[in-house]
């Protein structure tokens, strides 16, 4: 038997996804030894917890930047790559854990709900997400996937008291199940078309054109369930609506990003070959069409925001189609998607982060009733999410803005103006709910109780960083459009 | 000048206002009022400083400003000021103290969020006239709709809900596809800095076809903005349901910035498509006119009569910025510096109507036509100002209005008689429907008792009208002075179009 031996290059590159592992063990350890298990102790704050998930999560963040820079290394015999691609979308992965878990005592604790389970989670869930986005063979994007899945059908289901989240979490797991199979049938007849290979190095000129197209559109499809792009796009609402909000919001962002890198990885290696950006194309144009307009009529901001997360996935997949436009695989659009990804990050995590600072009795505080006349009662926390709103618009000076900016101009310069223009015309659809929570905080009188949750701190700093990050990235977004710009120079090589 | 960026702190002091007046305490109402006004004056203070270095014989950018800003997406923080800007410039600048004058006692419902919102409004407007990178306009085109926004929907009317969604819809929509159409430029000519793409189009210039396509984008979105007919039925709306201090700046400013984008931007930009929309959009002004001043005609609240006269008098404006060339090929600069002139006096005149409906709004509750009546002797120095504001309106010489008419029916007679004949039916029915205002408004028996006992204008009061009233008589009688201001840029400009 060969001797297991790690390169440095490969410890390297691992460090980060160890490191959130490890803080997920710690954090079920540290639950077990130091909570007694008194229904009381639900509604603590549990500040050493959040502490330690936040000390994690600087940590990893920080083992980004160990390993080299701008090369593409291929480590553990090809089964994953470590380039700056990677590391970009890892940084989103655990900036939006960060975020979470900082928000988490808070919420948590308030609407009686605190139990170590949901930190251990996040991180265990962020470390195989990290490994998804670093991940270049076909069984390592399957197991990142299967166990960064397990990690989110638990914390669907995370308030066992609810009606829906078990429903939700019901749902999401059938379906999960039901696109896990689609993978991997996927990835089985392009392990047939490349003749035998796992690598997707190995998915270029020499796939099977026949076997090639199917397992490439079956493994999309995979995908597609997992980022929600239309038709596979049915468990987002519910699962949404049933998921604690703030668990909402980390897998709105989180696993976005993590499938979303894969896909791209994936699509780069096989090429046109299989003529799949006409496909991707026309998902992407349903996927926003749909998306936005059921969102129109949502009162609930959790199904809400799920449609306009469905719709967000359809402006994603516009790179993706024209970095294969005519045949010749162009990586270098793909940047509009990095950076789209991370105005997402902070605008999305913004309003989910908002609303986690709400409550309403022991429940989520999530309709627009609900948050009527939010501006007169807490007037920051309405701004923060006036802030989001208005990124995700798409409106000048926030990140959502230059995120748009960045893909449409993409797709102009691509010849493809027509993207743009349909992009354009549902983002004007999308407009009207994004400015419907606004309308309700701002120009209607409080008619319910809403309450604010106590010892907040750890929400209030997240909101901080969110709004932060969306007027920074509208403002100043230079130095992540270059660092975007270079993450995907050696993509694809 | 003196490399001191007059420019960027012209456009940027509101906001950094609006930024350090949101440590303040929300109790602290009069710091609050105090402060911004301060910061509305200091910005005066410093657009006039620009404007005693402001060479006018120059037709070209002034005090020019250029940073890289986002260079990987190609967006350029690029600033200067023309003959066509200027006075829209100091039209903003002049306006808003006024405008934070008056709501001194009117807004008392969350007065820290009202003047932050302002002094964002401000910045928005002034960065949109300076900015001359596609995309930085672009943003301030935009951003400006978020706190007028705010402004109509919180502190507006009954159906003040109403009137800021379509409010904000409308100009949206509008501004998207613009937004698509500037991508493709820069896809044309690699970039978005404005006098690099002009320089470009001399020399490898747009096809025909690309042109029209274009054109219509940007066209669209400031067609509903000035607003063009039939694209004006926010307009009425917004007016109406806006607080007194948001009808002003959205008559006397955001108005200005759909005929302003015209000149800047849609015409220069693509010349061949603006010969081919020219009479298009004429006639469509042509029916503004007229329409805009039937509809003024039958209203009975004040408030959204003087907002339909609006839409008549924004067609004359349009009119005269696309009356630029005779039928023999010569350039004619009248209609553009009428136009021009007309934007800052209906600015004037309009802001004023509106300041002066605000006032007896605040005393009386209603602006109903039929509840009023005969208020001139209860009320008389209020009245004068009402006359003065209602003569400069329809356009008496001496005052503002004539000397912009005159400018742009004299250019729109040159180029197309037919079009002159029915503007001026605009001017008579004008002055029908603001003369029929003044009498069933002031004049006659005072038939309501509550009426008997109205206050008339009060310190404050005079003190922001008076203003106004001296710019109207001084631009009424020197328009030489503010005409050199423009001449020598329009007459550069027509180049352009050539």
């Amino acid at each position: 038997m060969e001797e297991l031996v790690f390169s440095r290059a490969e410890f390297e590159a691992v460090l980060p996804s160890a490191i959130l592992f490890a803080t997920g063990l710690l954090l079920l350890l540290m639950d077990t030894c130091f909570g007694d298990r008194d229904p009381n102790e639900d509604s603590s704050p549990k500040t050493h917890l959040v502490l330690t998930g936040v000390a994690g999560a600087l940590l990893a963040f920080a083992a980004l930047s160990v390993s080299a820079g701008d090369t593409s290394v291929r480590l553990f015999a090809g089964a994953m790559t470590d380039d700056l691609f990677g590391r970009f979308a890892a940084g989103i992965i655990i900036l939006a854990t960060l975020l979470t878990s900082l928000a988490a005592g808070g919420y948590l604790s308030g609407i009686g709900k605190h139990r170590g389970e949901f930190h251990a989670l996040i991180f265990l869930g962020a470390g195989a997400m990290v490994l998804l986005a670093q991940a270049t063979n076909l069984i390592s994007i399957f197991v990142a996937v299967e166990t960064l899945s397990l990690a989110l059908y638990v914390l669907a289901g995370y308030v066992r008291a609810w009606r829906e989240s078990a429903e939700g979490a019901f749902k999401y797991f059938i379906m999960g199940a039901f696109s896990s199979g689609f993978l991997l049938l996927g990835m089985a007849f392009l392990y047939g078309a490349s003749g035998g290979s796992i690598q997707l190095a190995d998915f270029g000129d020499g796939l099977d054109p026949v076997l090639g197209s199917v397992g490439t559109l079956l493994v999309i499809i995979g995908f597609a369930f997992k980022v929600g792009a239309v038709p596979f796009h049915s468990w987002v609402p519910d699962v949404y609506q049933g998921s604690p909000v703030l668990a909402a919001g980390w897998m709105a962002v989180a696993v976005k990003v993590a499938s979303f890198a894969a896909l791209l990885r994936l699509v780069m290696a096989t090429g046109d070959s299989a003529n799949m950006a006409g496909l991707i194309m026309a998902i992407a144009v349903i996927t926003m069409a749909l998306g936005n307009l059921a969102a129109l009529n949502q009162t609930n901001l959790k199904r809400m925001l799920a449609y306009s997360g469905i719709a967000h996935s359809g402006y994603l997949m516009i790179p993706v189609g024209l970095a294969l436009h005519e045949g010749s695989v162009n990586p270098k659009v793909l940047a509009g998607s990095l950076f789209y990804l991370a105005a997402y990050l902070v605008t999305t995590l913004g309003v989910f982060v908002a609303l986690s600072s709400l409550k309403h009795g022991d429940r989520d505080c999530d309709t627009l009733d609900a948050i009527k006349g939010l501006g007169r009662r807490h007037p920051l926390i309405a701004l923060a999410i006036t802030l989001s709103m208005v990124s995700l618009a798409g409106i000048p000076l926030t990140g959502g803005f230059m995120g748009k900016y960045f893909i449409f101009r993409d797709a102009v310069l691509g010849g493809y103006w027509q993207l743009a223009v349909i992009g354009i015309v549902t983002s004007m659809v999308s407009i009207y709910y994004y400015l419907r929570p606004v309308v309700a905080m701002y120009f209607h009188e409080p008619s319910e109780k809403i309450e604010k949750v106590e010892a907040a701190w750890g929400l209030h700093l997240a909101l901080g960083i969110t709004s932060f990050g969306i007027l920074y990235l509208g403002v100043m977004p230079e130095r992540l459009v270059a660092l975007s710009l270079r993450s995907v120079e050696r993509l694809g090589m | 000048m003196n490399g001191l960026p007059i420019l960027t702190l012209i456009i940027f002091t509101p906001a950094v206002g609006a930024l350090l007046l949101s440590f303040v305490d929300r109790k602290n109402e009069s710091v609050m009022r105090q402060g911004a006004l301060m910061i509305s004056l200091v910005t005066l203070l410093l657009s006039l400083v620009m404007l005693t270095s402001f060479d006018k014989s120059l037709g070209s950018y002034q005090f020019e400003e250029i940073q890289a800003w986002v260079p990987s997406l190609g967006i350029s923080y690029h600033l200067g000021i023309d003959g066509i800007s200027i006075l829209l410039v100091l039209l903003t600048t002049f306006t808003m103290p006024l405008v934070f004058l008056s709501t001194w006692k009117c807004v008392t419902d969350r007065v820290k969020e009202f003047q932050i919102c302002l002094l964002l409004l401000q910045s928005g407007m002034l960065g949109a006239f300076l900015a001359l990178d596609l995309i930085f306009f672009y943003l301030f085109w935009e951003a400006m709709l978020i706190p007028m926004y705010f402004i109509i929907g919180i502190w507006g009317g009954q159906r003040r809900i109403y009137a800021a969604i379509k409010f904000f819809i409308y100009t949206m929509v509008g501004s998207l596809l613009m937004f698509v159409a500037m991508l493709w430029i820069y896809k044309h000519a690699g970039t978005f800095d404005l006098p690099t793409i002009l320089a470009s189009l001399q020399s490898n210039p747009m096809a025909r076809e690309e042109q029209l396509w274009l054109f219509a984008a940007f066209a669209l979105s400031f067609a509903i903005k000035v607003p063009i007919f039939p694209l004006h039925t926010w307009l009425p709306d917004a007016h109406v349901e806006a607080p007194t201090a948001g009808s002003v700046v959205l008559a006397g400013v955001l108005l200005k910035m759909g005929t302003y984008g015209f000149l800047r931007f849609g015409m220069p930009l693509f010349p061949d498509a603006t010969v081919v929309f020219t009479p298009w959009i004429c006639w469509l002004a042509l029916i503004g006119i007229v329409y805009g001043a039937c509809m003024a005609l039958v209203q009975n609240d004040i408030k959204k009569l003087v907002a339909y006269s609006s839409v008549s008098h924004l067609g004359y404006v349009v009119l005269g910025i696309f009356m630029y060339r005779q039928a023999n090929g010569a350039d004619s600069v009248e209609g553009i510096v009428g136009a021009i002139l007309q934007m800052v006096n209906h600015g004037l005149s309009t802001g004023m109507l509106f300041l002066l409906i605000g006032i007896i709004y605040e005393r009386r509750h209603t602006r109903q036509l039929a509840n009023y009546g005969g208020i001139a002797k209860v009320v008389p120095i209020y009245s004068v100002f009402f006359i003065i504001a209602t003569l400069s309106s329809i356009g008496l010489p001496g005052l503002n209005g004539f000397v912009g008419e005159f400018l742009i029916l004299l250019g729109v007679f040159k180029v197309e008689p037919l079009y002159a004949v029915i503007a001026s039916t605009g001017v008579v029915l004008g002055a029908v429907y603001m003369l029929t205002l003044t009498r069933r408004f002031l004049f006659g028996p005072l038939v309501h008792e509550e009426n008997a006992h109205i206050a008339d204008v009060s310190a404050r009061e005079i003190v922001y009208l008076t203003p106004i009233v001296v710019m109207m008589v001084w631009i009424g009688l020197g328009s030489k002075s503010f005409t050199d201001l423009v001449e020598p840029t329009v007459i550069q400009y027509l180049d352009l179009l050539r």
